[in-house]
């Protein structure tokens, strides 16, 4: 499903250069759920980032579902972003502008599904994660766990292979951040596949395996 | 672009519109600037040429005069006339003639209903009325050719006159007397606009048919000579032929602008009317820069919007929007802030163009008012504001929404 190899990300202020990643090679299985943990600056989120096509690497090969994505336009990756890819933020990035219900329908207009496909969607997303009652009111009306299931939903919108999340318990108080694991468990257990940063090892448990980053290289601890 | 899509866009703009407020309001103050102007301008041409046209339309108006040249032998100085005769002789040797009218006056006793006062008083033919804008009031007529034909003692008089004479009444069909011979009253002057005049504006004279004028005037020559081309190009040529036939038949030299006097309204006309577009022209840009003004709040204030919204904006990308998306968010955005601006604005000057409109003004003096207080607010007007708006949405939106659809999604995720 993902595939990496020899993935190096060089940023460059002034003369100065930096190797956020200095050749990573990563295969995550289809099905799989894969945390990724390491200290802050070790390259978590940049790598993150290029796995969610966020941000393209500096030199290396990334294979997603077989494809190449180093030459893709910025158009292309905004496809694959938006139908592949489902993401999850740890300070949940909701509109906050728009309602709960309007948050998660925004990735499906982008995908151009026609109104009764949407509003289906929507019913069956927001039982999922049970907050139907909740579907009028804006991110600042909702609590951090309540908005993190919106962001979850959100990310579920086109219905993902991919579902990566930054941190998603860092923000919230130890109680939600168990239920959105717990959410995230019945979503790999339905098939996805699910890429996690986070640097709490309790967190890290539910995941099949750890990826342990350090000075943007995968140590094998 | 989804419309759909675009319903979303609307509803998160309604959610933030208050902060354009000041803008709208810029937006509003800027559209109804730059309409009135060009609805004055365009009242002050139009006035211009009603009040023109009250002396007469494409009129060519000839009056004798005294040489100033030599001329075979003749000497400078002789008084040059035109007589009833010369009529026919130049409508028979200038085909391009459409209408010709002989006029003749003299100051008159003129006395009815026991009152007696003092006008100039007139002869002329039917072709007259067309030429010089004589338009009676309802009921009444002009001098036809059969009042010249028979010589019928009737007359057709100014609006003022009538209010002299009659007060209030009618005139109608009453008597009055002109050196001792009375005169049936045919029709009365409609009140018009006249800015140009000899002998005085149209609402103070009187008009006989030319037989009858003879008959009561002992002057045998005519004042002046009254012709219309069948089209304004032909003007300069007809000045021409009349200076060449009346100079052959009065023996002057055709070169001589003392020996006739040739007042030629059409290239006054010209004259005034491109000094007036040239105004209005002028209001334009002005009431255009105004409106940039508004267009450059607009542009300042989107980039702000976009600056701040930095971190929706990586929202969205992530989220799956491609740069026409957010381009179009931007633009719209725009186009809505503009929308609602200038729709005020537009209503407003429309609504106060009208209202000037109905304020009366004097038809007996023409003053600054009668410019000034009737602006025009025509379709014409609505386009090049179309236009301009338009290209000002275009240049306030584009840039803004382009820099926003070119933002690093990673760097706007984490912009805060």
């Amino acid at each position: 499903m993902i595939e990496l190899s020899k993935i190096k990300k060089i940023y460059q202020t002034g003369s100065q250069s930096l190797e956020a990643l200095g050749g990573i090679k990563l295969k995550i299985k289809k099905g799989e759920f894969v945390s990724i943990m390491g200290p802050s600056g070790s390259g978590k989120s940049t790598l993150m980032n290029i796995v969610g096509c966020l941000d393209t690497p500096s030199e290396g090969d990334y294979l997603l579902d077989q494809e190449e994505v180093g030459g893709l336009t910025f158009d292309q990756l905004a496809a694959i972003r938006n139908r592949k890819i489902g993401f999850v933020f740890q300070n949940f990035n909701l509109l906050p502008y728009a309602t709960a219900w309007e948050n998660i329908e925004l990735p499906m207009l982008y995908n151009g599904k026609n109104t009764r496909k949407r509003k289906e969607r929507l019913v069956e997303l927001f039982n999922a994660i049970g907050l139907y009652d909740w579907r009028d009111h804006k991110p600042s009306e909702l609590s951090g766990g309540q908005q993190q299931r919106v962001a979850l939903a959100r990310a579920l919108a086109n219905d993902p292979p991919i579902i990566l999340a930054d941190e998603p318990t860092g923000n919230l108080d130890s109680q939600s951040g168990i239920e959105i694991m717990e959410l995230l468990s019945r979503l790999w257990k339905e098939g996805r596949t699910i890429v996690m940063v986070t640097h709490d090892t309790r967190i890290a448990e539910y995941s099949e395996r750890s990826i342990h980053l350090f000075d943007g290289k995968i140590s094998d601890k | 672009m989804n419309l759909t899509l675009t319903r979303f866009f609307l509803s998160e703009f309604r959610k933030r519109r208050k902060k354009a407020a000041l803008i709208t309001f810029a937006l509003f103050w800027g559209t109804m600037s730059i309409l009135l102007l060009l609805s004055f301008g365009q009242g002050m041409t139009t006035q211009f040429q009603v009040s023109f046209s009250g002396l007469g339309q494409n009129l060519i108006m000839i009056s004798g005069g005294q040489t100033s040249k030599t001329h075979q032998g003749l000497p400078k100085g002789r008084r040059i006339r035109m007589y009833p005769t010369d009529i026919s002789y130049l409508r028979e040797r200038i085909p391009e003639i459409k209408t010709i009218a002989p006029e003749s006056w003299n100051n008159r006793q003129v006395s009815a209903n026991g009152k007696e006062i003092n006008r100039v008083v007139h002869g002329t033919t039917a072709d007259f009325a067309k030429m010089r804008s004589q338009i009676p009031q309802l009921g009444g007529r002009f001098i036809n050719p059969d009042d010249v034909k028979y010589g019928r003692k009737v007359a057709f008089i100014g609006w003022n006159v009538a209010k002299d004479l009659f007060g209030n009444t009618n005139p109608l069909g009453n008597t009055i007397i002109i050196q001792r011979v009375p005169f049936t009253v045919i029709g009365v002057l409609k009140k018009k606009l006249q800015d140009s005049m000899y002998n005085g504006p149209d609402a103070e004279q009187i008009y006989l048919p030319f037989s009858a004028f003879s008959q009561i005037d002992s002057q045998y020559h005519i004042d002046r000579i009254h012709i219309q081309p069948y089209t304004i190009e032909q003007s300069p040529l007809i000045e021409e032929r009349v200076r060449t036939l009346l100079g052959r038949k009065y023996r002057f030299n055709k070169n001589d602008r003392y020996a006739i006097y040739i007042w030629n309204t059409i290239e006054n006309s010209k004259d005034a009317v491109a000094i007036f577009k040239g105004i209005e022209i002028f209001l334009g840009i002005i009431g255009a820069l105004t409106l940039l003004i508004g267009a450059v709040g607009v542009t300042n204030l989107m980039y702000a919007i976009v600056k701040e919204r930095t971190q929706e904006v990586g929202i969205k990308m992530a989220l799956g929007a491609r740069r026409r998306n957010i381009v179009m968010q931007f633009f719209l955005e725009t186009l809505f802030i503009f929308t609602k601006g200038t729709f005020w604005g537009f209503v407003s000057a429309f609504n106060l163009v009208n209202l000037i409109r109905l304020i009366p003004i004097s038809y007996e003096n023409f003053g600054i008012e009668s410019y000034l207080l009737r602006p025009v607010f025509s379709l014409q007007i609505f386009f090049v504001y179309l236009i301009i708006v338009g290209s000002l949405v275009f240049l306030s939106g584009i840039f803004p929404a382009l820099r926003a659809s070119k933002m690093n999604p990673i760097a706007s995720l984490r912009y805060e």
